[in-house]
């Protein structure tokens, strides 16, 4: 407990509120007359946000489908409709034949084709079961698969007579929780709250001590009576209350024009976001240290930073989809756990009892690379 | 001549002297490969599932295995007690939940059609459609165990069914990989030729060797080539080297033509340029050209059709994307690699491309000047 | 005999409502070292970028070498050197390479190139560096390589912004001796600078406050006008002296 007291004094000692408040206040009006950053910073995530907001919807709709109808007969014909009454397909007769299709694919006139056999009027009333062919374009092979199970739908649920019904046993009730209308944006604000987070109080620092190295002024800083921690402080202060702003804006938007929900604890938000900010930080401290030029600081961050959030976080591609060795490198991610928390608080209404795993790997990730990110730094000024 | 050739000296002497940035230039774009290429992926695997069986008969477990079976689905937990799934989910342990209800087997036999209820986490709202696909898929496939049976068969004898054989072509292992490789690719022919280009013209800006450079009697054009130059060769460098690593290691396969690729590559590494010769002109510093690039660049792919089909926007962003020479070579190259498109499949593309690529690399020109502001 | 080589009438220029240089008529003629004094941000830097063809003015006109600065300015950058205030020569490069890429620039044959370069790095002491990149240079040799730099095509005229910032007395008065070596052999030199001793190795000056030519003339004469005995005390006399910005 003593220790611990001590540590602190040394730490109030180690640092005067006023110097830091004169270099915070230094770098809030570089970042203001900075209007071209600033533009960005704030346009980006809005414009992400709308787009991604709107557009991301993978529903498949008025597929066009090619019919190769050999047999030319009633029940044919009946299953053609059957097809064109369904919102999904837009099924047109094609008169060519099978060594055609792939020439239809190559000009994007057709995404699918159905072949109807000669004898498929024969076949669905002696048999059973009657055949029919689906050739699928599969080089997008997600919407491949949806057209393929839509197509079996279909299929299944034909029946030759009229009113008859096909042979079923259990029926499935499917229900939504937290979000039923399945709104993509509801899913995106928070990612990419925690995309613009990252961005600011890591890519944008690690650049930002990278220029002042570059520029020289950083050996001026050093030799004044200013100390290196409070050279830090001030500096990376102003990024983040411009970071909390600006994801404080993406909320907002999020929650007016999309109507996204805010379930659970206010604070408990806050104070997590302030974790994450922190792992961030000392993620761009620990860059700065590594890179001479802005160019280098920038793609190092970009790499070990934004990139991660973007593919391996879970904001747009599900972890549990990735190979078992990304998986495991998805745990030194702090965005991985920062999308569960804000997911989680905003959508869902948990609360602490239910991300307390998440939170404590947060604050784990942020002790780790604040430490070693205060150790480099340490380094590269003492020599 | 004599003066591009300095220029152009000048310029490789200053890029391989940089180590740090070569190291990084050679290493992202396979980082940034093999990461997209395992990372990226539409699919949705391995969801966690819940289940609540309060029926607890032979047909219930049937059920339940046929859940477990697939790779799909991955059983997380086991209870009787259907309150939990909310904070479950709510502590994101699981995304979907099975409940069976007591009277499951009772009915089934009886052919009294019991229902199961379904339930799925609704955040990530295109997990949950395909958790709910996939259900209903596993359902088919208890039918169509359950249906022969002598229990059941007198239904099926009564009707008549149709089935389906399918076929898919050029992807037909569904392969998300040989669908995001390609695109990679245009991202790296985006990335390198825009970023790169627009902070390198803008460090001069910034040091003040552009303005020695300017007080010379150098020519705009001599100016612009030697600072694209470099920019495009290490683009085609780049682009052999992903090429060979997607094709060799990730076999993916490389149906068309290899020659059509780099003529089409080199008319999108144009406009790319161009956008980096713009950029470099309405930015300072180095910091705002790294950020209106990458801000381009992420509003380009969001529109390319990389991440969400066109077809699924909103009319007014589909709009939009006739805009962006990004989406039209996102499907040139999807179709070059996938399936061998050769140009006459492609002009509905090319044509636009070719046009907007054009329109940018001039107008970039005309806006670049030899003087300050 | 002697010709005008730069001459200047009303030129302006203004960043939106700020004026940075405000009517500026001056001559100058061949073979002369022209001072051009001023405080920092009081315009010289702009009117150096205007006359060099780099900056469009906002009216008035101005020829150099015969040349009109808005329509010719490609013309004029083939006969003149430009020191800027910062170092501008590349610090990736070594001294060899800069000069290189800079000859080739002004699309010199490469045997003069060759013997140029020979004998600048002889005439500016700069031999043990040819092979340093220039951007571990000393401030003084930085100095002297971007001045050898401009001097590699020959041309007559020379702008040079603020040379002697930052280099000790010693290195001034060296680069002094080297810019009068330079008008002994015919070249027009236009100096800028804050120093204002300095003036008093020019042959004429113009003191700007503001975008405002304020005094004009060879030193000794504008020391009688305004009985100073330094050119110091003329400026502060000028600059303090309640004048109307």
């Amino acid at each position: 407990m003593r220790f611990v007291r001590t540590k602190i004094q040394q730490m109030k000692g180690a640092v005067n509120p006023g110097r830091i408040r004169a270099l915070a206040k230094k770098e809030f009006f570089h970042i203001i007359y900075d209007p071209r950053t600033l533009v960005v910073l704030f346009l980006l995530p809005l414009v992400q946000l709308i787009m991604l907001g709107y557009a991301m919807n993978l529903e498949i709709q008025h597929v066009d489908l090619a019919v190769v109808d050999y047999s030319n007969s009633r029940l044919s014909r009946k299953l053609t409709r059957a097809f064109a009454a369904s919102p999904f397909f837009r099924p047109f007769v094609f008169e060519g034949g099978p060594e055609e299709i792939e020439d239809l694919f190559l000009r994007r006139k057709a995404q699918a084709a159905l072949i109807i056999p000669h004898d498929f009027d024969r076949q669905m009333l002696r048999n059973p079961f009657g055949k029919v062919q689906i050739i699928v374009d599969a080089a997008d092979p997600n919407a491949a698969g949806i057209i393929r199970s839509y197509c079996q739908r279909v299929i299944a649920s034909f029946q030759p007579e009229a009113g008859a019904k096909r042979p079923w046993l259990v029926d499935l009730a499917g229900s939504i929780y937290f979000n039923p209308d399945l709104k993509s944006s509801y899913f995106f604000v928070p990612g990419i709250m925690a995309l613009i987070l990252m961005m600011i109080s890591s890519l944008l620092t690690s650049v930002a001590i990278a220029r002042e190295k570059e520029m020289g002024t950083m050996e001026q800083l050093l030799v004044s009576p200013v100390r290196a921690p409070e050279i830090i402080i001030g500096k990376v202060l102003p990024y983040i209350g411009f970071g909390l702003m600006d994801a404080g804006i993406i909320l907002l938007v999020g929650m007016v024009l999309f109507g996204v929900p805010f379930q659970g604890s206010f604070l408990l938000l806050v104070l997590l976001t302030l974790l994450y900010v922190l792992v961030g930080l000392s993620l761009g401290i620990f860059i700065s240290t590594l890179a001479r030029t802005q160019q280098v600081a920038m793609m190092m961050a970009n790499v070990a930073t934004v990139l991660p959030v973007i593919l391996l976080s879970g904001l747009i591609f599900p972890i549990a989809s990735m190979p078992q060795l990304l998986q495991y490198l998805t745990y030194l991610i702090p965005a991985k756990y920062y999308l569960l928390i804000v997911r989680g608080i905003l959508l869902k209404g948990s609360g602490l009892m239910h991300l307390w795993v998440p939170a404590l790997f947060l604050g784990i990730l942020a002790l780790w690379f604040m430490g070693n990110a205060i150790r480099r730094f340490k380094m590269t000024v003492e020599d | 001549m004599r003066v591009l050739l300095a220029v152009i000296h000048k310029e490789f002497l200053q890029v391989f002297r940089d180590r740090p940035m070569l190291a990084i230039l050679f290493l992202v774009p396979f980082v940034q490969l093999f990461v997209f290429a395992y990372a990226v992926t539409n699919e949705v695997k391995h969801i966690s599932l819940m289940v609540v069986d309060f029926d607890r008969s032979q047909e219930s477990r049937k059920l339940i295995d046929h859940f477990v079976k697939t790779e799909q689905f991955d059983l997380k937990i086991v209870s009787d007690n259907v309150f939990r799934i909310r904070d479950e989910m709510k502590a994101w342990h699981v995304q979907a939940a099975l409940v069976i209800p007591p009277d499951f087997s009772e009915k089934l036999v009886r052919k009294q059609r019991p229902q199961v209820g379904f339930i799925i986490d609704g955040v990530d709202g295109n997990a949950g459609i395909m958790a709910l696909a996939y259900a209903r898929g596993v359902l088919e496939r208890f039918h169509a165990e359950l249906l022969p049976t002598p229990q059941y068969a007198s239904l099926l004898r009564q009707t008549h069914q149709a089935i389906v054989e399918d076929r898919m072509w050029f992807n037909p292992d569904l392969s998300s990989q040989q669908y995001m490789v390609p695109g990679i690719v245009v991202t790296i022919l985006t990335i390198i030729p825009l970023m790169l280009t627009a902070m390198g013209i803008v460090k001069e800006k910034e040091i003040g060797t552009m303005e020695q450079l300017m007080v010379t009697p150098i020519r705009k054009w001599e100016l612009i080539l030697a600072k694209i130059l470099p920019f495009l060769i290490l683009a085609y460098v780049e682009l052999s080297l992903v090429m060979a690593a997607g094709v060799l290691y990730f076999q993916i396969p490389m149906q068309g033509s290899y020659l059509l690729l780099a003529l089409l590559s080199f008319i999108y590494l144009f406009a790319m340029l161009g956008m980096g010769i713009f950029v470099s002109t309405v930015t300072q510093t180095q910091q705002q050209a790294m950020f209106v690039a990458w801000f381009s660049m992420v509003v380009m792919l969001l529109l390319s059709g990389f991440f969400i089909p066109i077809a699924n926007m909103p009319d007014v962003l589909q709009k939009i994307t006739y805009l962006n020479p990004m989406r039209y070579f996102m499907s040139i190259i999807r179709d070059i690699f996938q399936k061998g498109s050769s140009l006459q499949h492609l002009w509905g593309d090319v044509l636009p491309m070719s046009t907007f690529c054009l329109l940018i690399f001039g107008f970039s020109i005309a806006k670049f000047q030899k003087r300050i502001q | 005999m002697n010709k005008i080589v730069v001459e200047t009438r009303d030129l302006v220029k203004q960043f939106g409502h700020f004026t940075a240089v405000d009517r500026v008529s001056l001559q100058i003629w061949q073979g002369e070292i022209f001072g051009f004094l001023g405080a920092n941000g009081a315009g010289k830097t702009t009117f150096i970028r205007m006359l060099c063809g780099i900056l469009q003015p906002t009216s008035g006109e101005a020829h150099v070498l015969g040349y009109d600065v808005g329509q010719e300015s490609e013309q004029i950058k083939r006969h003149i050197g430009y020191v800027s205030q910062r170092f501008s020569l590349y610090p990736d490069l070594t001294v060899a390479e800069n000069f290189d890429f800079f000859g080739g620039v002004y699309r010199m044959p490469r045997p003069l190139l060759e013997e140029r370069k020979e004998m600048l790095l002889e005439r500016f002491g700069l031999r043990p560096f040819a092979g340093m990149l220039t951007g571990k240079l000393p401030l003084g040799f930085k100095q002297r390589a971007a001045l050898a730099c401009a001097l590699l095509h020959d041309p007559p005229l020379l702008f040079l912004d603020e040379p002697t910032s930052g280099v000790d007395p010693k290195a001034r008065r060296h680069f002094w001796e080297e810019i009068n070596r330079l008008a002994a052999e015919g070249k027009t030199l236009f100096v800028t600078t804050h120093y204002l001793e300095e003036a008093e190795y020019c042959n004429r000056i113009a003191i700007i406050d503001r975008g405002r030519i304020v005094a004009e003339g060879p030193p000794g004469a504008l020391k009688q006008e305004f009985g100073s005995p330094t050119i110091q005390d003329v400026f502060v006399s000028i600059v303090s002296g309640g004048e109307e910005p």
